[in-house]
Order: C-alpha cells, then sequence, then structure tokens
C-alpha cells in the first residue's frame, strides 16, 4: 500500500477500539493512567472482565461485526494473575483467534494482546495510542475485507 | 424496563471535561432509559442520601451510576442500593473519570466518549440478574498437619478460643525439628526450655481440652471444600496408652531388642520399645513393631510385665486404624529436610566416616543425644579441627539455586558451641557467601568471627571441594588451587533445606499445588505467603519456603488469623455471587472446565457425565465460561448476553 492510498484511507476517519481489560492489572492500569491525568486519544472503549481469561474469542467478532475497527485484550503480566493462569489461556487464544482472522482477511493487528499491570499507567497509554495510530493506518474494518462484518456471532 | 442514569460531577473533576447536557441528549433518547439525573459529589454523604431517596422515589429496575472508575466506589454504591431494598447487582458504573475528564483534553471528545461508556453500560444493565449472597453451615474446627513450630503454634492460637484442633504428626514425637537441638540461633538459647512451655501447653494447658494429637498418623485423604472438609487419617499403632501411661521408662530397661535410633540419625541404638531421646514429649513410649520380638511370634511380654501401672498400658491388640475428622480448614506444617548431601559425592558423606550433616551434629551436640553432648570423632577422639562447610547444595543451579538464609546462623551457633565444649579445636567456615541479615542475626557471626581459632576460607564451587579420608584425618582439598587444602578431624555439611520427603504426596492427597522447588505454592508470594491455592489450606513453616524458627512461628500465628477471620464460629461462610454455574441439558461432559479451572472448583459427575461448579471454590474468574465449547457455562454478572450488549452499546 503506497503513502497515497494509506493517508486516503485514513482521511476523517476515526477508530472505534474495543479494549477488555481484566480488574486487576489492566483496568487498574488504566485507572492509574488517569490519576496522572495523562491525556491520550478517546478511541478505546474499555469493557472491564474480571479476568482476561473470560475473554471468549466471540467477544472480540462480535465487537468487529457491532463495527469496530480494532480490539484490544489487556492482561495481567505472566505469574501476575489475580487467578493464577487466567492470563495464560487468554495469550494462547488470541494465537489461535490471530490464525483465524486472517483466514478470513481481517489483519492481525487488529487484534491486539498485551500486558498492563496496575502499576503501568504510562504502558497503557503507550499501548493504547499505537494501537490507535496502527487502525488509523489500517484504515476503517471494512476496507480490508467485507468478511469480517459478516462474522456470525453465535449468542448463548 | 426502567433504567435511571445518575450522572456525578465529581465536583468539578468530571464536568470540567465533560458536558452532562450534552451527555443528556444522547443518553435520554435510548429505550428504556427513563431519567438522567446529575449529582456533584455522589459518594459524600449528602451524594449517597441522594442516590438512596432518589431509588425510594423513581423505584427503577436498574440504574447506571456515571462517575468514578468502579475499583473506588461500586462497593460504596452497592451499598446504598442494599439500604434501599434494591439488588446491588441490578447497577453498572461506567467510568467516566479515570478512562475520560482525566484523560481527554478536548470536552467534545470527552463528552463523546462519556456518552459511548454510558450506553454501553445502560444495553449492559438490562441483562443484569438479581444476585444473593448464598450462605452455608461450616465447621470452625482445624486440622494441623505437623507438629512443628509453626503448627502448634497455629494449633494453641486457634485452641484458645476455643474451638477444636487437630493435630496429625507423623512422629511419635511433637515439637519438630528444633526439640534435637541443644540451643538455637541467634543467641543460643536452650532449645528444650524455649519449647517446653509451648509443648505443655499443647498438652497438658488450660486449652489442651480442645487439641487432639494424633502422633504416629498421616492424612491420607481429603475430601470437601473450605467450612467442610472431611479428613481420613491413617493412625499407626503406638501399642502404649498414650493417654494413661506414665513415662517411668521400666518398660523401656527390659526390652532385650536393640536398633539403630534414627532419632540420632543411627549415631547410637535404642530398644524395641523407646522414647526417641530423653525428654520426648508426649512423655510416652512406642514399640517399632518391625523390631519387636513379639512381630516374630515370639512370646516376649517384658514390657507389659514390667509396667507399674499393671495391664492395659502396653497394649500388643493395638491395630492401625484411620479415622475420620470433620474440619473447616486445614494447615500444613510438615516442615523442611535437608537437602541430601549424597547428591555431591566428592564431600565423602556417607563414605568417611566423620563427614556429618548439620542436624547430626546437633544431636552431637546435644546432652539427648548419642554421645551426651561429648563432641568425638567416631573413634572417641576428640577434633583437633572441625570444617565446617556453608552453602552446601546452595546458590548452585546444579544443586538448590536458592539460599536458604538459616544455615549460615547454624554454622556460627557450632563455631560458639563447640568453641564452648573444646578451648582448643581449630574450626574452619568454608563459604560460598555469608548470609545473616535481621537485627539479631549478625551477634553470632560476629561471636564467630571473634574466636580466636576460627579461620573463614571462601569457595567457589562446591564441586571443586575433594574431602577424602587419610590416617591422620581428613583432607579437604580445594582442586582449584594448589595450596588450597585443608585437614580437619571433622566436617559437618550445612545443607541446604529442601522439602520434607513426603511433600509431593501430601500435596497429592490435598490437592494443593507444589512450586518449582517442591515446596508447597503459596498463594502469592508477599500478600499472601500463608495460604495455599486451594480455599481454606494454608501453609506454614518451612514446607512453604527454608525459613527460621522465628518465621515459622510467626506463619503459624498468620495461617491461624486466616482461619479465625474466616471461620466464625456461630456464623455461616458467605459465598460471593460472581460465580460460574454449568447448564447440564447443555453440559456435553467433555471437562475442558476442569482443566482450566485454577481453582479446582469444578467437579465432574460419573454417572450423570456432567460438569458441576463448587460455589464455595469458584473465585468468578470466567475461565471456563470463556472455554466452555457447548456454552453451557455461565458467568454470573459478567454473561455473554451481558458482555454482548455492552459491546453493542459503545459501538452504537
Amino acid at each position: 500500500m503506497s503513502e497515497d492510498t494509506l493517508l486516503d484511507t485514513a482521511e476523517g476517519f476515526e477508530p472505534k477500539i474495543v479494549g477488555f481489560l481484566c480488574n486487576w492489572c489492566s483496568y487498574a492500569g488504566a485507572d492509574k493512567a488517569g490519576g496522572s491525568q495523562k491525556s491520550y486519544p478517546p478511541n478505546v472503549s474499555v469493557i472491564r472482565v474480571m479476568c482476561s481469561g473470560r475473554v471468549d474469542p466471540q467477544f472480540v467478532l462480535k465487537a468487529y461485526s457491532a463495527g469496530a475497527d480494532g480490539v484490544l485484550i489487556l492482561a495481567c503480566h505472566p505469574g501476575d494473575c489475580h487467578y493464577k493462569e487466567g492470563n495464560y489461556m487468554a495469550m494462547q487464544r488470541h494465537r489461535i483467534l490471530l490464525r483465524m482472522l486472517s483466514e478470513h482477511g481481517i489483519d492481525s493487528a487488529r487484534c491486539r494482546f498485551d500486558y498492563v499491570s496496575a502499576a503501568e499507567g504510562d504502558r497503557f497509554i503507550e499501548i493504547l495510542t499505537e494501537m490507535v495510530d496502527t487502525i488509523r493506518a489500517l484504515g476503517p474494518m471494512v476496507s480490508d475485507n467485507t468478511v469480517g462484518n459478516k462474522i456470525m456471532v453465535k449468542r448463548s | 424496563m426502567k433504567i435511571g442514569v445518575y450522572f456525578c460531577n465529581c465536583g468539578s473533576n468530571i464536568s470540567d471535561k465533560v458536558d452532562s447536557e450534552q451527555v443528556r441528549q444522547v443518553i435520554e433518547t435510548m429505550g428504556d432509559v427513563a431519567y438522567f439525573k446529575t449529582n456533584d459529589l455522589m459518594c459524600s454523604d449528602d451524594g449517597k442520601a441522594f442516590l438512596h431517596e432518589d431509588i425510594a422515589a423513581e423505584n427503577p429496575d436498574r440504574i447506571v451510576i456515571a462517575a468514578c472508575s468502579p475499583r473506588e466506589h461500586e462497593n460504596t454504591f452497592m451499598r446504598v442500593l442494599t439500604g434501599v431494598g434494591m439488588n446491588p447487582y441490578l447497577m453498572q458504573m461506567a467510568n467516566i473519570r479515570e478512562q475520560v475528564a482525566w484523560v481527554t483534553d478536548d470536552i467534545g471528545e470527552a463528552s463523546l466518549k462519556a456518552a459511548t461508556l454510558i450506553k454501553g453500560a445502560v444495553k449492559r444493565v438490562g441483562f443484569h440478574k438479581p444476585l444473593e449472597k448464598k450462605s452455608i453451615d461450616m465447621s470452625p474446627d482445624v486440622l494441623v498437619i505437623g507438629a512443628g513450630p509453626a503448627g502448634l503454634k497455629a494449633a494453641l492460637t486457634i485452641a484458645e478460643t476455643g474451638r477444636k484442633v487437630v493435630i496429625v504428626e507423623k512422629r511419635p514425637v511433637i515439637g519438630g525439628q528444633p526439640v534435637l537441638y541443644e540451643e538455637v540461633f541467634p543467641n543460643l538459647e536452650c532449645a528444650p526450655c524455649m519449647l517446653e512451655p509451648m509443648l505443655n501447653d499443647i498438652l497438658h494447658g488450660e486449652h489442651a481440652v480442645n487439641i487432639e494429637i494424633l502422633t504416629l498418623s498421616e492424612v491420607v485423604e481429603l475430601t470437601g471444600f473450605y467450612g467442610n472438609f472431611i479428613a481420613k487419617v491413617k493412625k499407626t499403632p503406638r501399642y502404649v496408652d498414650l493417654h494413661q501411661c506414665i513415662g517411668c521408662g521400666e518398660c523401656i530397661g527390659v526390652c532385650p531388642v536393640d536398633v539403630k535410633n534414627e532419632c540420632n540419625n543411627g549415631l547410637d541404638g535404642r530398644k524395641a520399645i523407646s522414647l526417641s531421646f530423653a525428654g520426648a514429649l508426649p512423655n510416652v513410649p512406642f514399640i517399632d513393631m518391625s523390631a519387636c520380638l513379639r512381630a516374630r511370634d515370639e512370646e516376649c511380654r517384658l514390657c507389659e510385665q514390667s509396667c507399674p501401672l499393671g495391664d492395659g498400658i502396653i497394649l500388643y491388640g493395638d491395630v492401625q486404624e484411620t479415622v475420620e475428622r470433620h474440619i473447616g480448614a486445614v494447615i500444613v506444617a510438615v516442615g523442611a529436610s535437608l537437602y541430601d548431601a549424597g547428591l555431591i559425592p566428592k564431600l565423602g558423606y556417607g563414605r568417611v566416616p566423620d563427614v556429618y550433616t548439620s542436624i547430626e551434629f546437633e544431636r552431637l551436640l546435644s546432652s539427648t543425644g548419642p554421645t551426651g553432648g561429648q563432641l568425638t570423632t567416631r573413634s572417641g577422639r576428640q577434633p583437633k579441627s572441625i570444617a565446617i562447610i556453608h552453602c552446601v547444595g546452595s546458590l548452585d543451579a546444579n544443586h538448590k539455586e536458592y539460599c536458604s538464609g538459616v544455615c549460615c546462623q547454624s554454622a556460627f551457633k557450632f563455631n560458639l558451641m563447640a568453641g564452648h565444649k573444646l578451648h582448643e579445636t581449630r574450626i574452619y567456615h568454608l563459604y560460598k557467601e555469608l548470609v545473616y541479615p535481621g537485627k539479631e542475626e549478625f551477634f553470632l557471626y560476629k561471636r564467630a568471627r571473634e574466636n580466636p581459632n576460627a579461620a573463614f576460607i571462601r569457595y567457589q564451587n562446591i564441586d571443586r571441594l575433594m574431602i577424602t579420608e587419610e590416617e591422620d584425618g581428613i583432607m579437604i582439598e580445594n582442586t582449584l588451587s594448589v595450596d588450597g587444602s585443608i585437614k580437619a578431624d571433622m566436617v559437618v555439611l550445612c545443607a541446604a533445606l529442601a522439602p520434607a520427603k513426603d511433600t509431593g504426596k501430601l500435596n497429592e492427597v490435598l490437592d494443593t499445588t507444589a512450586d518449582t522447588y517442591g515446596f508447597f505454592e503459596e498463594l502469592h508470594g508477599r500478600l499472601d505467603s500463608a495460604r495455599s491455592k486451594v480455599r481454606g489450606i494454608y501453609i506454614a513453616g518451612a514446607c512453604q519456603s527454608p525459613m527460621n524458627i522465628q518465621q515459622a512461628i510467626t506463619q503459624g500465628m498468620a495461617a491461624a488469623g486466616y482461619v479465625l477471620s474466616g471461620l466464625v464460629e456461630g456464623k455461616q461462610l458467605d459465598i460471593e455471587p460472581i460465580t460460574a454455574s454449568v447448564d447440564t441439558d447443555r453440559c456435553s461432559g467433555c471437562r475442558v472446565c476442569m482443566l482450566l479451572c485454577p481453582y479446582r472448583a469444578i467437579g465432574f459427575d460419573d454417572d450423570s457425565r456432567k460438569s458441576s461448579v463448587n460455589e464455595v471454590l469458584c473465585q468468578g474468574c470466567g475461565t471456563c465460561v470463556a472455554a466452555c465449547p457447548a456454552g453451557a457455562i455461565s458467568g454470573n454478572h459478567f454473561t455473554n448476553e451481558a458482555i454482548y450488549a455492552e459491546i453493542e452499546g459503545v459501538l452504537a
């Protein structure tokens, strides 16, 4: 993709990103960023889950089908999970999910998994800002593949 | 459905950046939103009173509070809801302070983002269900495994509150490792004098009535869960009545069988009926049936005949039995062992006669030990020199990577105690590192350094030390250095502390976990080192990590504290409602959930081939919910429906 087309797609586009954050580390890290009162882009809507292990891959698919351009999954650092090992499950599920997303033509950069501790407000801002920049460069979800919008989400 | 939205200005923390009127215009158009009200400071007493009165007046089905982080005041507002008679789970907070007002420069952008998050909350809260805390009956009684300092302190602390404590000890004596010592570091206090008051409190004190001691016993099965465990304990017969025997020792004198005394590491002998050592508590001998003539069908009754109390004290008919105890919690305090010095063959342990482990040396120093406290070599000579080797197996990737933190203290203690007994004896400290943290511990180091007969020699690698027997003593060579050899008459190996022999087996019985080194694994290294990863099973003392007596005692009390605050006599056990639950109609019995559950909270019914969640053990992480391929497990308060709705809400 040339720089021109990249600019074209990015023009006037505000990415919509959903972030699934675990209550104990990453959500607390996001709150920590708030406490330091440093400004960051408003594009990420955070959904709190008790553990990153609760993040069902279907949540991610649901977010895409409901209009998200990107999804962020943030977990406790390895070894720090409040529930011992939920973050490992989340990490493994994310890897498998990326393989599936690529089969549907969804750029793997649209689903990022990372670790943020309760102390890492600055790290949260860094990851979030990178994600917004990445998605802004990729353009809206519909532009790389319409299949992304057709993923059926099983409702239980 | 009637949903009320409350918008908190948070003084001006939120209202400076988020325009509540812009937000109102978006939110009021949503179906189900009946009203949108602002308040200046909802968490203040005035704010809570406003919320209370307004909920009472409006009587909404659900509410959304747009304010600070739920990590800050979710509980505050839940209590207001409870106070007004509304189920506290019918509320959702939108975090528009930490995650909007404080981090967004532009008022328009901030207002839009706040509205977005509130939309998510409004959509989500419609799927909230009223949840109730459940409570169940539980037992306030406790099982303590291991009768060392940590276990006994825990037991005594709990028994003092009037609860029943069952102590299970595999050996015939209580007191753990330190009862074998003459003096303890860091102040060379007499170990029996220090321990006996506590041991007597356990056996005969005011609260002893609350303590049941099962010696020569082991826990073979644990079922149930926090609040309601059933423990099966296998009791090996003692063949002597623990309650009637007065401990006079007449029976020991007449016993014709001599065997090696394992309590003194085989350095002396004992009878088939014996006490472990003089002064052992309970002061009641036991018969080692593997040695007793009766096990060989010989009709010996000498011990019984010698008993001044007559028949019925010596119980030849005693049999192994398994007893059951119903308890609410378990404290594991089984201690540690020394790392096997035989695994470093060059050190000569087991091959060179006067090479001893630190515990064997403790017994040589002890007045109740094999030599009555005379420090002599196996050939009966006074040693002219003693080499004390520190860090045996410690700080070594080939053996134990950690520092046990107690061996240097033992080594310095040996220096002083040996010096007291033998004024001319030369003492060598061969060490890799010297460790003596704490406000008292430097004292022994200082004294050892001041000993004019002591020399300190640093070595780099234990594998370079070669210990061999020579005609005139023991040669300790440092194979790295040509002139690096010394001669000694005795060698003491201060080995690392390692998990006790049966730790792995006990971990299996209790369904607890072991750490990298095989010690009982704590819930959290700093915050919760006295809790295992299984709710209701606590760990104390050196079975959790190498530690000294002070630390073990403290951790025993910590474990007791968890029990006393968690299991309150006369009260029921509260169960948090945010747990997972299985829809048995949809469960296919694949058991994926069981593999994933970090708390072993999921059971499986072999007859129905269905999983079920134990609400007491479940911590509500939701890992199983996300993993269930049949979608049969739902997570209370974090249901798929609620989260899907929130996703739709924030993207609408």
